[in-house]
């Protein structure tokens, strides 16, 4: 899976974007899990209160399905 | 907004834009305004120098490749929502107090709904659009904010 990282998920990563092996049917649960294992607390936080971008739609639903590809949002904070 | 021949809605059409560019507020509410409309609202959102009690002196704003996508959208909701015409920009990169990050005008034929839809659509840019800023403040330390 070809995961995009931004802002506080960049820092926290220390990469931009990477290929995670993650099972096919992988959830967005799933993958936060994956992340704050491997990234720790301030890639926690981003999890708990970000979202991910999935075929074109930010979702925050631990049941979503990825696809190929996933961006990880922390949160927005335009404006 | 006229039908189309099958009977389809028409999008209305905005203005969206996220840059680097110093926003033209002019270029916005001139985008927005037409003969038709008594009243124009036009939302700026400035750098100020404070955060939570702490001294606030620059802010550099990030966006996703596809926020001005996501800022096209939310003013296509509110233009069909209120009836208004719209138009956004945002500004990203690095900001000092006083400079403007956000410009959201929008004009309609009268006062109430001009004041409902530009309150409504900076409410949405706010939480639907994929840019960030981080802070950094006078002790020197830096700070994603909302995170």
């Amino acid at each position: 899976m070809h995961v995009r990282y931004f802002a506080a998920a960049a820092e926290a990563a220390g990469r931009e974007e990477e290929v995670l092996d993650v099972d096919s049917d992988a959830t967005v649960s799933d993958l936060g899990s994956a992340l704050v294992a491997r990234y720790g607390p301030v890639m926690a936080r981003v999890v708990t209160s970000g979202s991910f971008l999935v075929d074109g739609l930010a979702t925050r639903d631990p049941a979503r399905r990825l696809g190929a590809r996933v961006d990880v949002l922390p949160p927005f904070s335009g404006g | 907004m006229a039908g189309s021949a099958n009977g389809a809605t028409t999008m209305p059409e905005v203005f969206a834009r996220v840059s680097a560019d110093r926003l033209d507020r002019a270029a916005i509410e001139a985008f927005v305004l037409t003969p038709q409309d008594g009243a124009m609202v036009t939302f700026e959102g400035v750098i100020r120098d404070h955060d939570h009690g702490e001294s606030v002196e620059l802010l550099d704003y990030e966006a996703h490749p596809d926020a001005e996508e996501f800022l096209r959208t939310v003013c296509v909701e509110i233009a069909e929502e209120f009836g208004v015409r719209v138009a956004a920009a945002h500004r990203i990169g690095r900001l000092g107090v006083g400079d403007v990050a956000l410009v959201a005008s929008v004009a309609s034929a009268h006062r109430a709904d001009a004041f409902a839809a530009c309150s409504a659509l900076v409410d949405r840019i706010k939480e639907r659009t994929p840019i960030w800023k981080r802070q950094h403040l006078a002790t020197g330390t830096t700070e994603w904010v909302n995170l």
